[in-house]
């Protein structure tokens, strides 16, 4: 009898000790996200909704409450939430700067140890989350910012539309040729800011081989008041000049400059890559639209590259799960998931294993391939907050209203960077050890 | 019974009620602790930011180094200016307001739909209003559209494109929006002056002229002043809505309002030291109009009572 109680214990014990994940999969968790996207990837609220329950469904002890942000709320409802440290489990997070300053912040936790190295190396754009040899975040999905023109508008004009403008001349002629039959050549909206921020990544970026200048003049290495940092102004004023804008950009939002070439009254848009299944549905075929590199006006590194960024997903500081946070994050990830953010949105998910089959329009199977062979980084994502609305948005609108010279604003730039790093000395430091 | 005896109890409980001077306070000190708690306590807080700055995750006293960084910032002394500019709507809104109110009382035709029409901007939400204004103030926008139409092309100017003009049309719908408030109230005074003044002063012979600088003028001083000083704080602290939703600041900063910049501190910047130095310098502001409101109210009444 003793020996048949001795038995039954062991028995009991090793039922205890091997199915320990049942017992905890009993335990009831809910998990907040916060997130962001259905304004740049339409489709991607009814993803998620599908997403959450096929998951709940194999984890039923698992909730998921999923809030969408504003753009307007996004960052300081997380920055309250973390000078708080409650809020939710999985917050949205845009690449570079703008996830280091959480982390920085105490808001994110590392996800090394919580996704194997494995599953990581499949996701795109990890080096944007990457902060002394951490990942703090997983990229979701791919934005991109491709040169967009309508085909048909510029066939109207005598230019070629199976052939790009390549050349920084070809692309002044072009806005020449596009206003003689009454075409705006480039819309745009610089009234909320965003677009001046957006011009810097674009422009910006040409003359210089890595971001690293970019973050070297950021701590002070360099000056914003250099020749290559100047360039991007004056070749800004030269397309301002040559008539290349719509003339109420100032008196325009970003999204109000977009209409205008979705409306057929401009030719050409410096578009973001999430938003042309959109645009196609809306301006009723795929025909007009056609994408582009920027045309090049100089010959740094960058000049030659596609700018892609991962839009992403960060765990919490505070978060009580964030394993099973990670968990659901992986799940994002998994072949079916992929697939279905394709068909839902007509965007490239931040993963190398979504099935190419599906990318059935050529202007998409460009972008990806731009994604994949010659991705180069957002400059935005690598600058302080206070650098990109205090000279580029608000330089932007002072040029296109004539107010400043380039080399005004380049000066701009450096007092604004300077009064950056006097007023946020650890975050210096931060960009320092970050820029290293 | 004498009447001394009838009330004897009562006069002897009276003797034991005695006036005890902490019992008011007894009865306010819920709402005391109410008020120390939702608004004390935030206050205090804000005034220690202030004075501190985070580092390794610690917030360190640094003295008045946030207030000195503020005042070296252009874009806060230029929000500072801004602000001040905005006050110059104050006498307008005053003088506008007023007209309309006397208007209104001397019955003209439709005077009720009139006051209604005049009151409706102040309901309609800013948000909205500054949105509808947005797309009639765009350099294609309705307004320069019907410029042009009409023959005034050179009128057809960038309103909120250029930064010579933005905080003017700012300005402007700011006017039209909070001045129902003010016909509202001075109308509202109008209606409880005794007829028999303007009559008294119409036999005398007073004109127009004379008998709103003689009487509608001193009967609606205290309401002037009560919609002067909250017209002001109004300027100073009470505009981020119109600004941001109009202008978000731009162009190149031109429409900066002292609340925008707390705000882009705080939350854009991550800066939230800053921003509640610059919040308390509001507050500081703002506290000394409401002192100065609440002196001519009582001087009013003061007035009042001699008179």
């Amino acid at each position: 009898m003793k020996r048949l109680s001795y038995v039954l214990a062991v028995v009991a014990m090793l039922v205890f000790a091997v199915c320990p994940a049942a017992t905890q999969a009993a335990e009831p968790v809910k998990l907040v996200m916060w997130w962001w996207g259905e304004q740049e990837a339409p489709g991607a609220q009814k993803w998620l909704d599908e997403t959450i329950q096929l998951y709940q469904k194999e984890h039923p002890n698992v909730t998921i409450e999923a809030v969408l942000q504003s753009t307007d709320s996004l960052i300081p409802s997380f920055q309250s939430a973390i000078a708080a440290q409650e809020g939710p489990d999985i917050q949205y997070v845009w690449g570079g700067v703008w996830t280091l300053e959480f982390v920085w912040g105490g808001g994110l936790a590392p996800i090394d140890d919580l996704i194997p190295a494995e599953e990581l190396a499949h996701y795109i754009n990890n080096f944007e989350r990457t902060f002394e040899g951490k990942i703090w975040g997983v990229p979701w999905y791919l934005s991109g910012n491709p040169f967009v023109y309508n085909p048909s508008l510029f066939e109207k004009a005598g230019l070629d539309p199976q052939k790009p403008l390549e050349t920084w001349d070809e692309l002044i002629a072009a806005c020449k040729k596009l206003r003689a039959i009454d075409v705006i050549p480039i819309s745009g909206g610089l009234k909320d800011g965003w677009f001046g921020g957006w011009l810097y990544s674009i422009l910006g970026r040409q003359p210089h081989d890595s971001v690293k200048d970019i973050m070297d003049a950021v701590v002070g290495k360099t000056k914003f008041t250099d020749p290559k940092h100047v360039e991007w102004w004056k070749r800004l004023a030269e397309l301002r000049d040559a008539g290349c804008w719509n003339e109420d950009i100032n008196s325009l939002d970003y999204q109000q400059g977009m209409d205008r070439f979705v409306q057929g009254q401009a030719a050409m848009i410096f578009g973001n890559d999430t938003f042309l299944k959109g645009w196609a549905e809306t301006m009723g075929s795929w025909d007009n639209i056609g994408v582009m590199l920027v045309p090049k006006y100089a010959n740094g590194k960058m000049a030659n590259q596609y700018i892609v960024t991962a839009q992403g997903l960060g765990i919490t500081s505070w978060s009580q799960h964030k394993q099973e946070a990670a968990n659901f994050l992986m799940f994002l990830h998994t072949k079916d998931r992929l697939d279905a953010w394709f068909n839902y949105t007509g965007v490239l998910p931040a993963d190398d294993r979504l099935d190419v089959s599906l990318i059935k329009q050529p202007q998409l199977q460009q972008v990806y391939q731009w994604d994949t062979t010659i991705p180069g980084p957002n400059l935005e994502n690598f600058i302080p907050t206070m650098m990109d609305e205090q000279a580029n948005f608000a330089g932007t609108q002072l040029l296109f209203a004539g107010e400043k010279t380039p080399e005004e604003l380049a000066q701009m730039t450096q007092d604004v960077v300077d009064k950056w790093s006097e007023q946020n000395p650890e975050a210096l430091e931060n960009f320092t050890r970050w820029a290293q | 019974m004498c009447t001394g005896e009838i009330y004897k109890p009562f006069l002897k409980r009276a003797d034991t009620m005695r006036y005890r001077p902490y019992e008011p306070w007894l009865y306010l000190a819920p709402m005391i602790v109410a008020l120390l708690f939702v608004f004390g306590y935030p206050v205090a807080r804000l005034v220690m930011m202030s004075f501190q700055r985070t580092s390794k995750g610690q917030e360190i006293f640094v003295g008045l180094t946030n207030y000195i960084a503020l005042f070296q910032d252009e874009v806060f002394l230029r929000a500072i200016r801004n602000n001040l500019t905005l006050v110059l709507n104050v006498p307008v809104m005053v003088a506008v307001a007023l007209l309309l109110a006397i208007f209104l009382f001397e019955r003209i035709r439709g005077w009720r739909i009139h006051q209604t029409t005049l009151f409706l901007p102040y309901l309609l939400p800013i948000v909205v209003v500054g949105i509808i204004f947005s797309y009639i103030f765009q350099l294609s926008g309705v307004l320069n559209e019907a410029l042009i139409a009409i023959g005034l092309p050179q009128l057809a100017l960038d309103w909120l494109g250029s930064p010579k003009l933005a905080l003017w049309t700012v300005m402007f719908v700011i006017i039209w929006k909070e001045v129902g408030l003010g016909v509202v109230l001075f109308l509202a005074r109008l209606m409880s002056v005794e007829e028999e003044l303007f009559d008294a002063a119409r036999i005398d012979g007073a004109n127009w002229w004379r008998l709103q600088w003689h009487i509608t003028i001193p009967q609606l001083s205290t309401v002037i002043e009560f919609f002067t000083v909250i017209s002001v704080i109004t300027m100073l602290s009470w505009v981020f809505n119109y600004v941001y939703v109009m202008t978000a600041g731009g162009p190149g900063n031109s429409t900066m309002v002292t609340e925008l910049y707390v705000y882009l501190q705080g939350f854009r910047y991550n800066q939230m030291n800053l921003a509640a130095a610059a919040s308390v310098l509001i507050l500081a502001i703002t506290g000394v109009l409401i002192f100065v409101q609440f002196r001519l109210r009582e001087r009013a009444g003061e007035e009042e009572v001699f008179a």
